[in-house]
């Protein structure tokens, strides 16, 4: 069978699934960058406990890997009580163990900001909400979205995990057309080249242009 | 850090309420609207899925038709690998097995089995020509050769049974896994039921071939059941009246399972039990 | 399966568990080496002064830091045997390991050898030291502190990835609590298990790591004893 005719005999299913992906990994970023700027924050927390708490959430989700997570999650949650579905179950596990890295990374870019910039909106009397909102977050972006757009591509990369706990996605189409028609080349070939489309003119160029904002907003970046 | 306190709350409130506990029977379920949920793996030609998810193979052939007669007519379907399938539905992620599983004493300790739907045999897959001569555990262990099957699969059991030594097995992730180690030659020999195998010799153009289920020990002669969580026994026990008519005039079956090779041989006699078989295989 | 923790069952598969722990070290040493050599092979391409061999190896790197390890597992796995080249699953595994990490180390070797001033290049070429002599004795100690932490990152990123393994049929960690939770219908305690060994060894040996960086930090007057 030619290339050609693999793709349009599958190349809709295929489609159909890097939607699903899409979904994946626009639902678990939104859910990744919550938990990282609530745990990010917490970290740096003078409370003890505050901070423990997010000490072994982080080194938790950091020191267990995500496909071990994400099938605790799926087999295992429901017999406490919690049963999700196959999809959110994926989103929560994917954005969850992204969110212990994003709280790194956050912690690290609110640390980078220079004690002055701290200093000086304290001796005006700021209110600790409007320090961090007018002083320190317009700061901060542009130091955490490098690594914070790097952390995202691998996201992307972990959106493909989902399809071992029944969520058809890319992956699972990929998986299944294989298992059917045993053209793995052309089915793994063809997953592999929309996973490098997505990541490369659309994830990365999409994360540049926020960077690129960011760097406007505290004039870092001729216009 | 008022509000840092609030939005934590919030953001808990909103994890744990998309999460909700299923108690209620899968009869219950279904009338509120609730679509039924078939989990299976993909074996060629016992069932897998299309390109569209819908249901293919004979035993979900047979699982619609009783469920056409129940007057289920929706559903929807989840693809598991196969060691996901118990796990899954007693993690509630389906509500029926339709894989094809043998009903065995391991598994009916761990789900429902409905009455048998049919007789099957395993078979091992070889090389064409059968180089080595291998038709049955015995002639594995005798020849040292390197035996494949499913994660999960009965025959782990039966190999362990008949003692074969756990370094000469190799475990997969099902039917595509067997056919992907065999084919290259990552194995000798594959076990598996004979419509896998003789599947998988039609899907390469005979590079392999089935030996013959006779020369397999007799005991691995299994019965197939559709499998229910445990405390669905009202709609289990509603689904075994529902396949007894089918089974009594069975020639509508017959014909949508038949374009997958099943066939009236396969259907079971009434000395193989599912009780029968849960005590004693 | 009854949501109860069963100790009995969770006892009787341990030892099985901790062999095939040993197992996913294995994979996890064995990938490692080989991402390491992958990584140098990368860079060597990409500091080789022809274009060309520049651009093609920019586009490879690319291309595997972009797409899922998964799936580039199963595209050696399944595909490699229809060119006839048929290897075991731990090879395919190792190799594509090498090769999707590979280039991760080669980011981390290129940042350390940009990390060494560029002054130390200049000395050096003053001073008329041959290259290899500039690399052995003045660059590689200098970058050799940079690259440490990155390094021993990627180390702890492959230990946490060697469960995909399980997906082609390696027989480590992750691929024993299948094989036992699907022969016993139990996936409770083998999932739980496998997250705590996890646990128990990605955490010293994150500690580990940290430690290293310090004492390496710490041999090249990077920072004073007092600082710890």
């Amino acid at each position: 069978m030619s290339y050609f005719a693999f793709l349009s005999e599958h190349g809709t299913t295929m489609l159909l699934g890097s939607v699903t992906t899409v979904k994946v990994l626009i639902c678990a970023t939104i859910l990744y960058v919550i938990i990282s700027i609530i745990f990010g924050l917490m970290r740096i927390s003078k409370n003890p406990i505050i901070q423990g708490v997010a000490t072994v959430y982080i080194e938790f989700f950091r020191g267990t890997s995500l496909l071990v997570q994400l099938f605790w999650f799926y087999y295992v949650l429901p017999f406490f009580g919690i049963s999700l579905e196959a999809f959110t179950a994926g989103v929560v596990a994917i954005g969850m163990n992204f969110g212990a890295y994003g709280a790194e990374i956050v912690r690290g870019g609110i640390l980078a900001v220079p004690k002055g910039q701290w200093e000086g909106a304290f001796a005006l009397n700021f209110t600790p909400a409007k320090r961090m909102r007018k002083i320190i977050i317009p700061q901060i972006f542009p130091i955490i979205l490098p690594p914070a757009a790097n952390l995202t591509v691998e996201l992307l990369k972990a959106t493909a995990l989902v399809a071992l706990v029944t969520v058809v996605d890319l992956t699972f189409e990929a998986k299944q057309i294989n298992a059917i028609t045993w053209l793995s080349a052309q089915c793994f070939g063809t997953a592999l080249l929309i996973y490098y489309i997505i990541s490369r003119f659309f994830l990365v160029p999409f994360l540049r242009w926020l960077e690129v904002i960011a760097a406007r907003k505290v004039g870092k970046e001729k216009i | 850090m008022n509000r840092f306190y609030k939005s934590i709350a919030v953001f808990l409130v909103i994890l744990f309420s998309i999460s909700s506990v299923n108690a209620a029977t899968l009869t219950d379920r279904l009338k509120d609207g609730h679509k039924l949920r078939l989990g299976f793996g993909t074996a060629v030609p016992w069932a897998y899925a299309g390109d569209n998810g819908e249901a293919l193979g004979f035993v979900n052939m047979i699982a619609l038709t009783v469920l056409e007669e129940m007057g289920i007519t929706e559903h929807e379907t989840k693809v598991f690998e196969w060691s996901g399938l118990i796990p899954g539905i007693n993690a509630d992620r389906s509500d029926m097995v339709t894989g094809g599983m043998y009903i065995l004493k391991s598994r009916c300790a761990n789900m429902n089995f409905s009455d048998p739907i049919g007789v099957f045999g395993d078979a091992m897959l070889v090389p064409k020509g059968n180089p080595k001569n291998i038709n049955n555990y015995a002639d594995v262990i005798s020849t040292g050769a390197k035996l494949v099957t499913g994660a999960g699969f009965n025959t782990v059991e039966a190999a362990k049974r008949y003692g074969v030594p756990e370094s000469q097995m190799m475990l997969v992730e099902g039917e595509v896994g067997i056919l992907a180690a065999m084919k290259a030659g990552r194995a000798d020999v594959a076990v598996q039921t004979f419509f896998g195998a003789k599947e998988h010799e039609e899907k390469t153009g005979g590079a392999f071939e089935v030996t013959d289920p006779k020369l397999m020990p007799k005991e691995t002669l299994n019965v197939v059941g559709i499998g229910f969580r445990k405390t669905d026994v009202e709609f289990r026990d509603n689904f075994n009246k529902a396949l007894a008519k089918v089974m009594a005039n069975p020639a509508k079956m017959l014909e949508r399972a038949g374009e997958y090779g099943y066939d009236k041989a396969q259907l079971p006699p009434p000395e193989m039990s599912t009780e029968w078989a849960c005590s004693t295989k | 399966m009854n949501a109860e923790w069963r100790w009995d069952f969770a006892i009787e598969i341990l030892p099985q568990m901790l062999l095939a722990t040993l197992n996913t070290i294995l994979a996890a040493g064995i990938g490692y080496a080989i991402a390491a050599i992958i990584g140098l092979l990368f860079l060597l391409g990409q500091r080789t002064p022809i274009k060309i061999i520049n651009m093609i190896n920019r586009e490879i790197v690319e291309f595997i830091r972009s797409t899922p390890l998964l799936i580039q597992l199963f595209f050696v796995y399944f595909v490699l045997p229809q060119f006839g080249i048929t290897l075991s699953a731990w090879v395919c595994g190792m190799i594509t390991i090498g090769l999707h990490f590979g280039t991760y180390l080669s980011e981390v070797y290129r940042g350390a050898l940009e990390g060494v001033p560029k002054t130390q290049w200049e000395a050096c070429r003053a001073l008329n030291f041959s290259t290899f002599y500039t690399y052995r004795k003045i660059v590689l100690p200098q970058a050799f502190p940079i690259a440490i932490p990155g390094m021993g990152n990627y180390l702890v990123g492959i230990f946490k990835d060697t469960p995909l393994l399980s997906t082609i049929g390696v027989a480590e960690l992750f691929h024993a609590a299948t094989a036992v939770g699907g022969y016993h219908y139990r996936y409770l305690e083998p999932y739980t298990i496998v997250g705590l060994i996890f646990l128990m060894l990605s955490i010293p040996a994150a500690i580990w790591i940290r430690k290293i960086e310090k004492n390496v930090n710490l041999s090249q007057g990077k920072i004073k004893k007092e600082q710890i």
